[in-house]
């Protein structure tokens, strides 16, 4: 991961995302024109040749296109006139019109869908896709005849996607980003389609600069922290230090490697600097609300609501704010508006499983988590969240299927596996169990139950030996930092004193027998436990004086 | 209009030009004994019919009276008189004024004229003695013949040169038995009709639209025409020919038909053969479709470039009409409406072409279209029955029944021949589950055409979902012999053959099938999603499991989130052992149809298996490893657990294995047989949801 060469000609750089702002915004492709113009700001101080300067060109100067209509049609695209923008540019073959029908066709097509959504808890319906189909049937045609430039291919492979033809999209749209590497929006939809296992693709796109950011991002994704953050600190080390984009970027990546503090600071120092960038703004609400920093989230939200009120991050902040302050269905609420917004908005359909779950509506919350899975597998927090209410449903296999999914895509988060283990508990499976407390103890266990799970499952199994075991280890880990759950630490202390009384090990049981007096749950049965320490000990002793005695 | 006037003055002025030009000894007679009361007899008979092709009728009747009066009912006279009253919607009296004359026997036009008039008033009876009686009488025959060839140019006679008047009495003498429902002669009269006249384009239509011949004996016929004898060019011959064979054979497969070289009479034809024919189709197909000179239609016949019609007339609405008709037999519905939509642009009221427009509507569920269309059809045209036919339609795709019932029966009383309406109308009922009824139409339908293979296919399937397996097997035979290369045939023959658990037949004919789809289009249209998912179903029934995902993959792309394909695909991947992409896939298909049993149930047992086929974790150690704790409670070692701490991204855990041989380890061996039982019994239990026991298949999966 750290081979790649990181030989930056900026000026370069930034000459070709002039001219790549011209292309993506003469045809309407608002977000990539808004990423390379963060970016084309990030490299302010770098000077080009006026030739290659944006101020040279004019944004309808596009060469031997039919300009009339063109002008015609960007202004109707513009508009959201889409389905008048697509009859005008039927039958013009020049690239950009030829895109800009095509594109205005699908974003109709997407939004007839999203207008005829009844039920917010439910996304539209995906079967009801014939505009798709069709536009899908006609660039494939277009395809095979080798007649689709970057662009175009680029809108075949996110048609595909929508049509769940993973690996079609994926070679279409790695093909549009060797014709066009910088066009950012064909990277984005690759990331989301880069399987863990298949990362062929990867090898055959072209070695351009942009591949770092895609590589990163897509590492992020991939919960592959520290390698995403590696590139993001080279890329800042050489020249792109001004990027609030990899910032922001950088403070997701410590937020997924729970470093809470460091990502707030970021956010923070990023919400001074930029105070009406909404993006990413839903993932630091996360960090807010995991802090319970009340205040903080309840200025954001108020902040954020004053800025748009119907952006999806707003939505979620502002559902955020809700749940943190236990008010559920307004949260819901807020996350169904958001949705409606954008029904591909994955924060959302999780959060909203989260306060299902919350609401006790496991049914909802289901649909909510399902979602989130359908829009992006990678999620696990869905996953994890579903195990949670098929395990409530008592449907175990299930839920062990989706606590499999979420461990695998954080295999070093002990949670997964803490509730893997009690799962296969909950199936009879102890070795297995077992094997999972291993794992989540060796990974680092966040909520420190591991041992004592493990020991309770040695003990059911009449493995005292091993039970009694970690139950030290577990009170050990308890003293130094005292975080355990009382009463588990209290019970713990007790199998010990009735573990060394049957061993006849007097001075532990004495010792654990004491222990349990510090407890309100223990105190009496402590007492107890002393009272037989004390008898058999003075027991033995007598047989050892009798013994004694007898020898001499 | 102003150059019939002008032939008129022209008469008037030169009588004497005009006398030399009359026949009939009659009116000789006449002017020869009153000369001084000259009244030319020409002038009214050019009155006559200059009326007549103004539609004035009733003018052209009161003169054309009066000159049969005036030559003492000279025959050709009577003939124009009749002609009047025939326009006039007068049949009876027509045929009364010819036979009270006696000129239906003996004047070929005349006799001509009492057929048709006879046909109009729906007297078939009388109109086939009348034919019977002429036909057995050679004198008539002969005269015929004789004026055929006494006077081939003769302008004064009529309009109906006599050079085609035999062709056109073998086909009212078709229509006439047609209508008497005796198709076979009448088939028998139109074919010889076009082989006495090449250009009779009404017998061969006859034959066409109402489907009388199959395909095999559409080929016949093209074949025996004779073109060579008749036309005057080469050239004309193979544009005649090339005009008919665009009209025929739509539910084959293009190869069949272009590549034949024109056998008859002298031409040389220049086609090339075979190879460099579907070398070139190939090429085209590459090319993009918004080229109208080379869109990739799956005809070859209108990509050939030797092809005249084409050539010549590219944009004649008739060859247009049946690239359309083509394409839509294709199933590309798309280019096909787009087609039809130019055309109707252009005309739009060109019957031919507003039938596969409606055909195209409904494939394509465009119904506000439809309704638009249907309305301004029956302002126009009440009297027609496509009218009706697409109101029927319309219902039809918005899924009510009754009212398109309705109409499609008011459509086929207005046409009794309308073959559309009778399968609309099947449609109808079969759409409602309702089998015999549905079958009863189709069984009608397949009465009126006889050389249509559709009714025949349609009854078949109602049979194929009534059980009757046996039955409907031998209907899609009987359709394939009328259309040898339908593949639509070729796939229900498959899917009998699956229900009959001879899947080896099955995985034949379907692959027959898909060979043909893929002949007629590279690009396999959406329509034959079906084909794929079951040659996937088949190749799993024969244990070949990646070519029936493979299958599975392909029938996705041509129809996307197809909930039943996700269930098929992850039967597969659960009988390949491949249980998570099996999960997943059942997943999927609930994901689209959430009251699914078959996935539900499976997914049940899938899962569960997955529990057992799967370690707790990426990496997951073998054995248990061993709990290695001090336990002395004096020591004061934290760590007691004998793996690495410090490194929690190693996923194989350091494991002190050599230690205690006495570890519990309940063994892999126990955990083995466990999942052999599961296998085998989930596996039953799928057996059990598919209804279908296929010893091979258990064998497979329990080792």
């Amino acid at each position: 991961m750290s081979d790649l060469t990181f030989k930056f000609d900026l000026k370069q750089i930034k000459a070709e995302i002039q001219k790549a702002i011209i292309e993506c915004s003469q045809r309407g492709l608002l977000h990539s024109t808004k990423w390379l113009a963060e970016m084309n700001m990030a490299l302010k101080d770098v000077e080009i040749d006026p030739v290659d300067s944006i101020g040279q060109h004019s944004p309808y100067n596009i060469g031997e296109d039919d300009v009339d209509l063109y002008v015609l049609a960007k202004t109707y695209f513009d508009l959201k006139e889409l389905d008048r923008c697509a009859f005008y540019t039927e039958k013009c073959t020049s690239p950009r019109i030829k895109f800009l029908h095509l594109y205005s066709r699908y974003l109709s097509g997407e939004r007839k869908k999203l207008h005829d959504m009844t039920d917010t808890t439910l996304p539209p319906d995906p079967t009801q896709n014939t505009s798709l189909r069709e536009l899908s049937a006609e660039l494939r045609i277009e395809y095979k005849a080798g007649k689709l430039d970057a662009y175009c291919l680029y809108l075949y492979g996110v048609v595909l996607k929508r049509l769940e033809l993973v690996r079609e999209a994926q070679n279409v749209l790695v093909e549009s980003i060797e014709k066009e590497p910088l066009h950012w929006g064909a990277w984005l939809e690759l990331a989301a389609l880069v399987s863990d296992k298949g990362k062929a693709p990867l090898a055959t796109l072209p070695n351009h600069w942009m591949k770092h950011f895609f590589l990163a991002h897509t590492y992020l994704e991939q919960q592959l922290n520290d390698a995403a953050l590696e590139v993001y600190y080279l890329l800042q080390q050489n020249g792109f230090e001004k990027s609030s984009y990899i910032t922001a970027q950088t403070a997701i990546a410590s937020h997924n490697r729970r470093e809470v503090d460091s990502a707030i600071a970021t956010f923070r120092s990023l919400h001074k600097e930029d105070p009406y960038r909404l993006d990413n703004l839903d993932v630091y609400s996360n960090l807010l609300y995991v802090k319970e920093l009340r205040v903080e989230l309840s200025q954001l939200a108020h902040h954020v609501c004053e800025v748009d009120k119907y952006r999806v991050e707003t939505c979620c902040v502002i559902g955020n704010y809700y749940s943190l302050r236990s008010e559920h269905q307004k949260a819901v609420l807020y996350f169904q508006r958001a949705l409606k917004l954008n029904p591909q908005y994955l924060s959302a359909w999780t959060l909203m499983g989260h306060e299902f779950m919350e609401m006790k509506n496991t049914n909802a919350a289901i649909q909510s988590y399902r979602q989130a899975i359908e829009v992006n597998r990678r999620d696990y927090r869905a996953w994890y969240g579903l195990g949670q209410t098929y395990e409530i449903l008592k449907m175990p296999f299930y839920c062990l299927h989706y606590y499999k999914q979420a461990q695998q895509l954080r295999p070093n988060d002990s949670r997964m596996l803490i509730a893997l283990g009690e799962t296969y508990e909950k199936l009879d499976k102890c070795q297995e169990a077992l094997k999972c407390y291993f794992k989540a103890r060796s990974v680092g266990d966040i909520e420190g139950i591991a041992l004592l799970k493990m020991a309770k499952l040695y003990d059911k199994l009449q493995e005292s030996e091993n039970a009694s075991a970690a139950y030290i280890e577990y009170v050990t880990d308890n003293e130094s930092n005292q975080a355990g759950d009382k009463s588990e630490v209290s019970q713990a202390y007790k199998y010990l004193a009735n573990y060394y009384i049957k061993r006849n090990q007097h001075d532990e049981a004495y010792k654990y027998a004491h222990k349990c007096l510090d407890f309100e749950e223990t105190r009496e049965e402590g007492k107890a436990l002393l009272k037989t320490v004390a008898q058999t000990r003075s027991q033995a002793d007598r047989e050892i004086i009798s013994n004694i005695s007898m020898s001499c | 209009m102003g150059r019939f006037c002008r032939t008129l003055v022209e008469r008037v002025n030169n009588p004497a030009l005009a006398e030399v030009k009359m026949a009939g000894a009659g009116e000789m007679d006449y002017e020869m004994k009153n000369p001084s009361e000259h009244l030319n007899v020409d002038i009214l008979r050019k009155l006559v019919r200059s009326y007549l092709d103004l539609h004035q009728y009733n003018a052209a009747l009161f003169w054309a009276d009066k000159v049969v009066s005036l030559t003492n009912d000279n025959p050709k006279d009577v003939y124009w008189l009749a002609q009047c009253m025939f326009h006039l919607r007068q049949y009876h009296r027509a045929v009364h004024l010819i036979q009270s004359k006696d000129l239906d026997k003996t004047h070929p036009l005349c006799h001509y004229l009492t057929v048709r008039s006879l046909l109009a008033a729906g007297g078939y009876s009388d109109a086939l003695q009348l034919l019977t009686i002429v036909e057995n009488d050679n004198s008539l025959s002969r005269t015929t013949r004789v004026i055929s060839l006494d006077s081939p140019g003769d302008g004064t006679m009529d309009p109906d040169c006599p050079a085609n008047l035999q062709s056109s009495i073998l086909f009212i003498k078709g229509q006439v038995l047609e209508a008497m429902d005796n198709r076979e002669l009448a088939a028998d009269c139109y074919r010889q009709a076009l082989r006495s006249d090449v250009y009779c384009y009404e017998a061969f239509d006859a034959l066409v639209q109402h489907h009388m011949l199959s395909s095999w004996e559409e080929m016949e016929l093209l074949d025996s025409i004779p073109y060579s004898e008749q036309c005057k060019t080469p050239a004309e011959a193979k544009f005649l020919r090339q005009l008919y064979e665009i009209k025929l054979n739509k539910y084959q497969g293009p190869y069949q038909l272009a590549p034949r070289p024109l056998e008859i009479g002298t031409i040389t034809s220049p086609n090339p053969t075979d190879q460099p024919f579907k070398a070139k189709w190939a090429l085209d197909i590459s090319q993009s479709p918004c080229d109208p000179q080379k869109q990739p239609t799956p005809q070859l016949l209108f990509d050939n470039p030797d092809n005249l019609v084409v050539k010549l007339l590219p944009t004649n609405l008739d060859v247009l009409v049946a690239k359309a008709e083509r394409l839509f037999y294709n199933c590309k519905f798309q280019s096909s409406l787009k087609l039809t939509e130019e055309v109707l642009k252009k005309d739009p009221h060109h019957s031919n072409c507003l039938c596969v427009h409606i055909g195209c509507l409904v494939e394509l569920k465009k119904s506000n279209q439809l309704f638009y269309l249907a309305h301004g059809l029956v302002d126009l045209h009440p009297e027609m029955a496509i009218s009706w036919f697409a109101v029927g339609c319309y219902y039809y795709i918005i899924g009510k029944s009754d009212p398109a019932r309705r109409y499609l029966t008011k459509a086929t009383v207005l046409d009794r021949l309308f073959g559309p309406a009778w399968l609309a109308f099947g449609h109808s009922f079969a759409a409602e589950n309702e089998h015999d009824q549905a079958m009863s139409a189709y069984f009608k339908a397949s009465q009126l055409m006889k050389g249509c293979h559709l009714p025949l296919l349609y009854i078949g399937l109602e049979c194929g979902l009534t059980n009757s397996v046996m039955l409907a097997d031998k209907f899609f035979l009987q359709a394939q012999s009328i259309a040898p290369n339908d593949p639509f045939v070729m796939h229900e023959l498959g899917v009998i053959a699956f229900q009959n658990q001879e899947y080896d037949r099955a995985e034949k004919h379907f692959e027959e099938a898909l060979k043909l789809v893929r002949s007629i289009d590279d690009s396999v249209a959406e329509k034959w999603e079906p084909l794929l998912n079951n040659l996937g179903h088949v190749s799993r029934k024969r244990c070949k499991f990646a070519e029936a995902l493979d299958y599975h993959q392909q029938a996705l792309v041509l129809r996307p989130l197809n909930p039943s394909t996700f269930s098929a695909m992850g039967y597969a991947h659960a009988m390949m052992g491949n249980t998570l992409e099996a999960v997943d896939c059942f997943h999927k298909a609930l994901g689209l149809r959430r009251d699914d049993t078959f996935s539900t149930t499976m997914l049940n047992n899938v899962i569960e298996q997955l529990i057992d086929d799967t370690k707790p974790f990426q990496g997951a150690p073998e054995k248990l490893p061993v709990f290695k704790g001090k336990k002395t409670p004096t020591s004061r070692v934290h760590r007691i657990i004998s793996y690495d701490d410090q490194n929690p991204d190693d996923s194989s855990m350091n494991i002190d294995e050599e230690g205690d041989s006495a570890a519990p380890i309940m063994g892999e061996t126990a955990n083995d047989s466990e999942l052999i039982n599961v296998t085998a019994g989930s596996s039953a239990s799928f057996e059990v949801e598919m209804q279908d026991t296929s010893s091979q298949v258990l064998d497979k999966t329990s080792p």
